[in-house]
């Protein structure tokens, strides 16, 4: 290889170009082959001796994460060593992360194989074992075309820094994904099309290159020159909302002020688990949640204050409190894992319960009665026309007899607990830009370089968006007999590919251009996680298994 | 070679092509503003009581009202103001946020047609029901300002495109060949140079080369004894976002088609029998009572549908009947009609197509039941037992000519005061009903055949019948009824057609850039000239300026190194 480097002027030029430019995309090309091949060392040496796709994808996050740190680095002090050990850390994430994919797909082959050759039945298609199948799935293909995307994007060197905000969002959605929990599940058979790959594989592709969009707006922001402290106090209100929803509300409802519960756990009788709406309340977390609730507060009022009136004061104090909040956030999901991990009891707390309980709350009877008389079956009448007391005997008594069985997990709330720490994650991005901010704006690359990049991801983000709905459609049409319906997660998707559409005719359009653009693209990408993890998790709908 | 280096990289902020409408041309205000907007009023009203005399009952008071809301608006604004806002691209980007925002009205507030709409519904306060009744958050997709919104859209985008073709037309049929040295150093790439050569031609032919080898289809003029060449690609790409806009424009045409003459409806089928109705669930909440009341409509097919058989693969064939246990439910089908009979299979994502009307699997009914069964047979005074299989409603003669025939299947067998019956959906306790027909002649007489494990708790199959003992082997296990969706939509080939377009367009936008150079090559003295590069694109900067690189490099006749050069 580097005979050829050697001389270029004796190659002719085509075939210069040519090895040029697969030089440029040599780190996109190595993982995407690379995992290739592992997954077809899965097939030759079976399951039970190689290493499983869970693991893989705890590697895949641990080298997003230190590609991330050494991205961030070397904003700060340019280092060419670094910035070649960003690349290559972020190369093995994006290698690690297809491969646990492609092994997992080979898993779901092997589980379903056994069940179906004991039988005697015919073995159905391959592309039936696609890992396309829930939102765990989804969610690795998702941090995948980050990953990959990032790694394209690195051919120009200016842009290599871009894996300092993109990768620390990849493993997010990693995390989410370890609390979502691996567990395969039977293929609802309305999945097994072979649009399914086709729409789902441009779904977590072209969800991908918006994350990257979202970054690069960002990064856009802080350029033009936005100042890190009204960061702040976006990252701060969208903290203080995630605080405020979880847990049902309850963290700051009045009745419940500082309590923070967790959904507890049933073993089914097939063997997989399934997460209820009970809830047993969590010691200390809700207060942690309080008092770092305050301290958000805090910045939020200090840095209006400093943006208002230039009060230097007030901007000393804001950044103290932000640091702070971010000690205090850390500490929250730390203690909650803790708790959760070492609560081992379940149930209704009296005097002389163990100390290692977690207690559910009895105000919480009457809505899980309900609850369970819906998973009975009973109509909305039946319901309205049950006593309370009895609604709330039922579930009082299925909790005396049950509450041995039920356990904490951190899988319960796979959302919530993401949400926390992506939470933490935008308060520490906010401390981390506000060192040195005009440093880190001077080693960026120019304002019109990062425009053009956003307009190019923004664009690509579109027209994947737009195929995206069109092979839905199309698939809807060919399995429900409707192209379009309005499902919640279809309009998602309608909403943030509108959203970008905005986007690119701002540009085009007077006043609105620059700065009111990138809004778009931040707007749009929320959207796109809205549609991903809302819709699933908080509508109802056809798209509810992913 | 002597080369003077110049090249800054000034990119001046990226504005597309499209960019900056012009001011409104006839902004009004000048000329008898007044009469003008009388006048507009005045049409307005008689427009609006001319279409609530046609319309009739399909326009409620309140459509009136806000008719003539707009009218008096439009009047207010004037005619020419609201047409220059109306064709703006800030006001379609308006429109865009308040699309948005009714999609996420009606994510956020469950639609009235979702499963689940009535537990939902049950659960609001009488207020809610009543502020989102009204509003038509329930259902609004199907809104009358959902579709105006959609309408006005339309609008927005044939107007705009209007207002902008003609400009963009103007790159190709109007093309700039020539160019200042001052404007080439404004352009978003420019680079000047001084490079030696034979004459002004052979230099301009040299730089021709350069631009052929870039990719840039080059032109050469002469003016004023200087050279210009000039070099594109991509142009047409100028035109790719109006025909994106046509794209939209025929799915929207599409959705209309649909919205206006599809016919869906659901078709429940057990074996053997037939239909030739399809019904739908309408999903309303009464006006009056406020109550969420589904009516069920059905249309008459131009054919008839007769069940032959129905079958569900099982996953594990231990397990139940349940969605997530299965690999396909097939239906097998008849359909007769004047031009005589056809077989048919629908099965899981592979509908059938008849006469413009498709058929889906839709659901089931998961009463449990048996495609065919397999008994042993044993006779009375004993002796190797017999296996046989027969199909639902079919029959077996055994050797010694006794007659079987399968009548029908309890699930969950329960003999009770009325009868054989089955106290739930699921196989707890299998049974068949059989009709044996004993090979003396004699009447034939019921038996119920249970699995074995159930056989010394139930007295039926205790007792032999025609000199045998029936047992339940083996059955393989099928829902009661499948329910087939019927659909017939004369829009959905029409909104395919948008779809081609839309995914072909697209890709022309934003994969294909119009990029533009040009060289004005200047005479300094003998055989010295001074070569101004200036070139523009209107997307994909970062691609132009590696290109722009290419090129100057080719120009001044190095091995190109410019696309190395930005990787170290």
């Amino acid at each position: 290889m580097s005979e050829v480097l050697k001389q270029p002027a004796v190659v002719g030029t085509p075939r210069f170009k040519l090895s040029q430019s697969l030089l440029d995309f040599l780190p996109a090309l190595l993982a995407v082959v690379g995992a290739v091949l592992l997954t077809l060392l899965r097939i030759q040496l079976g399951g039970s001796r190689f290493i499983s796709d869970g693991a893989l994808m705890m590697l895949a996050l641990a080298c997003y994460l230190t590609a991330a740190v050494f991205h961030l680095t070397n904003l700060y002090a340019p280092s060419a060593l670094f910035q070649r050990l960003g690349l290559w850390s972020a190369t093995a994430g994006v290698f690690f992360n297809l491969s646990s994919w492609g092994v997992r797909w080979i898993a779901a082959h092997d589980r379903e194989l056994e069940i179906i050759t004991r039988q005697g039945g015919e073995m159905p298609w391959f592309f039936r074992y696609i890992p396309f199948a829930n939102l765990y799935d989804l969610s690795l293909a998702f941090a995948f075309g980050a990953g990959i995307t990032t790694l394209l994007i690195a051919h120009r060197q200016s842009f290599r820094f871009l894996g300092a905000v993109t990768l620390p969002l990849a493993s997010l959605i990693l995390i989410l994904a370890r609390f979502i929990g691996g567990e395969f599940i039977n293929l609802p058979p309305v999945l097994d099309s072979y649009w399914r790959p086709i729409h789902v594989g441009i779904a977590s592709l072209s969800y991908g290159v918006a994350l990257v969009c979202f970054a690069v707006a960002v990064i856009y922001l802080l350029k033009d020159g936005v100042k890190t402290e009204a960061m702040s106090i976006w990252a701060a209100l969208f903290a203080l909302s995630i605080f405020a929803t979880i847990s049902r509300f309850s963290v700051f409802a009045p009745s419940t002020f500082g309590t923070y519960s967790a959904s507890t756990v049933l073993p089914t009788q097939s063997g997989g688990r399934m997460s209820l709406p009970l809830r047993a309340d969590i010691p200390y977390v809700g207060w942690i949640l309080v008092l770092g609730a305050v301290l958000l507060v805090g910045v939020v009022v200090a840095f209006i204050r400093y943006l208002a009136k230039q009060d230097e004061t007030a901007r000393v104090w804001g950044h103290r409190l932000l640091k702070a909040s971010l000690l205090v956030q850390a500490l929250a999901i730390g203690m909650l894992v803790y708790q959760v991990k070492t609560l081992t009891d379940v149930g209704v707390c009296k005097e002389g319960s163990p100390a290692g309980m977690a207690c559910i709350d009895q105000r919480q009877y009457q809505k899980f009665g309900v609850y369970m008389a819906q998973q009975r079956g009973e109509t909305p009448q039946q319901i309205a026309a049950t006593p309370p007391a009895q609604t709330e005997a039922e579930a009082a008594e299925f909790v005396r007899n049950r509450s041995g069985e039920l356990f904490l997990s951190l899988n319960a709330n796979p959302v919530e607990l993401s949400a926390l720490i992506t939470g933490l994650a935008a308060t520490l991005f906010c401390i981390i830009f506000s060192f040195r901010t005009e440093k880190l704006r001077e080693a960026l690359p120019p304002l019109e370089k990062i425009d053009s990049l956003m307009y190019k991801t923004a664009g690509v983000t579109f027209a994947g968006l737009a195929l995206l709905l069109m092979t839905g459609a199309i698939w809807a049409n060919e399995s429900w007999g409707r192209y379009w319906g309005w499902d919640s997660k279809e309009t998602g998707a309608f909403v943030a590919w509108l959203t970008y559409g905005g986007f690119l005719h701002s540009r085009i359009s007077r006043g609105w251009t620059g700065r009111a653009s990138a809004y778009f693209a931040i707007v749009a990408f929320l959207l796109i996680v809205f549609t991903y993890l809302g819709v699933s998790y908080l509508l109802p709908g056809l798209h509810s298994y992913a | 070679m002597s080369a003077i280096e110049e090249t800054k990289q000034e990119i001046s902020v990226p504005t597309p092509a499209k960019a900056q409408s012009a001011p409104p041309a006839g902004a009004s205000g000048v000329s008898s503003p007044l009469m003008e907007r009388a006048l507009t009023l005045l049409v307005g009203v008689v427009l609006v009581i001319l279409l609530r005399v046609f319309a009739g009952d399909a326009m409620s008071s309140y459509d009136v009202a806000g008719l003539l809301l707009l009218t008096v608006g439009v009047a207010a604004v004037g005619i020419q103001k609201m047409l220059d806002y109306l064709s703006s691209v800030r006001f379609g980007v308006s429109l865009l946020v308040l699309l948005v925002i009714a999609c996420m009205i009606g994510m956020l507030i469950m639609q009235v047609n979702v499963d689940g709409f009535e537990n939902y519904y049950a659960e609001l306060t009488p207020s809610q029901k009543l502020l989102y009744g009204s509003l038509n958050f329930f259902d609004i997709y199907h809104s009358r300002y959902f579709n105006f919104l959609l309408l006005i859209l339309s609008l927005n985008i044939v107007l705009a495109s209007i207002d902008r073709f003609p400009k963009a037309w103007t790159f190709i049929s109007r093309k700039k060949l020539d160019a200042s040295a001052h404007w080439l150093r404004g352009q978003e790439q420019h680079a000047s140079l001084r490079l030696e050569a034979e004459s002004r031609s052979a230099l301009a032919e040299r730089i021709s080369e350069a631009f052929r080898g870039a990719g840039l289809k080059p032109v050469v003029t002469e003016k004023n004894g200087k050279s210009f060449v000039f070099g594109e690609r991509g142009v047409w790409n100028r035109l790719g976002a109006y025909a994106v806009h046509v794209a939209l424009l025929t799915i929207f045409a599409g959705g209309f088609l649909t919205a206006q003459f599809s016919r869906v409806g659901q078709m429940p089928l057990k074996p053997g029998m037939s239909a030739n109705e399809m019904s739908e669930v309408v999903f309303r909440i009464d006006g009056t009572t406020g109550e969420f009341a589904p009516t069920r409509a059905s249309a008459e097919l131009p054919f008839e549908v007769v069940c032959t058989d129905i079958q569900q693969q099982l996953i594990r064939k231990e397990g139940p009947i349940t969605a997530d246990n299965t690999l396909d439910w097939l239906t097998r089908i008849k359909i007769k009609d004047e031009t005589g009979e056809r077989d048919a299979l629908v099965h899981m994502n592979r509908p059938y197509d008849y006469r413009g009307y498709r058929f889906f699997q839709a659901s089931f009914q998961s009463l449990g039941q048996a495609r065919q069964i397999t008994l042993s047979v044993t006779p009375e005074q004993g002796g190797t037992p017999l296996r046989l299989t027969i199909k639902r409603d079919g029959e077996a003669t055994l050797p010694d000519g006794t007659r079987i025939a399968f009548q029908a299947f309890f699930p969950d067998f329960v003999l009770g005061a009325r009868g054989p019956d089955t106290a739930s959906d699921e196989y707890n306790k299998p049974a068949a009903m059989l009709s044996v027909t004993p090979s003396s002649g004699g009447a034939p007489e019921r038996v119920f055949a249970l699995s074995s494990e159930l056989l010394k708790n139930a007295p039926v199959a205790g007792k032999a019948v025609a000199g045998y003992k029936f047992r339940l082997e083996d059955f393989e296990k099928v829902p009661l009824a499948h329910v087939l969706s019927i659909q017939k939509d004369p829009g959905a080939n029409v909104v395919y057609l948008g779809f081609l377009l839309l995914a072909l367009t697209l890709a022309y936008v934003f994969f294909v850039s119009h990029q533009r150079v040009w060289a004005l090559v200047e005479e300094r003295g003998a055989a010295q000239f001074d070569v101004t590069l200036g070139g523009n694109t209107n997307r994909n900067h970062l691609g132009f300026e590696d290109r722009f690189k290419r090129l100057v490099s080719a120009i001044k006749g190095e091995p190109s190194e410019a696309a190395a050069s930005e990787q170290s």
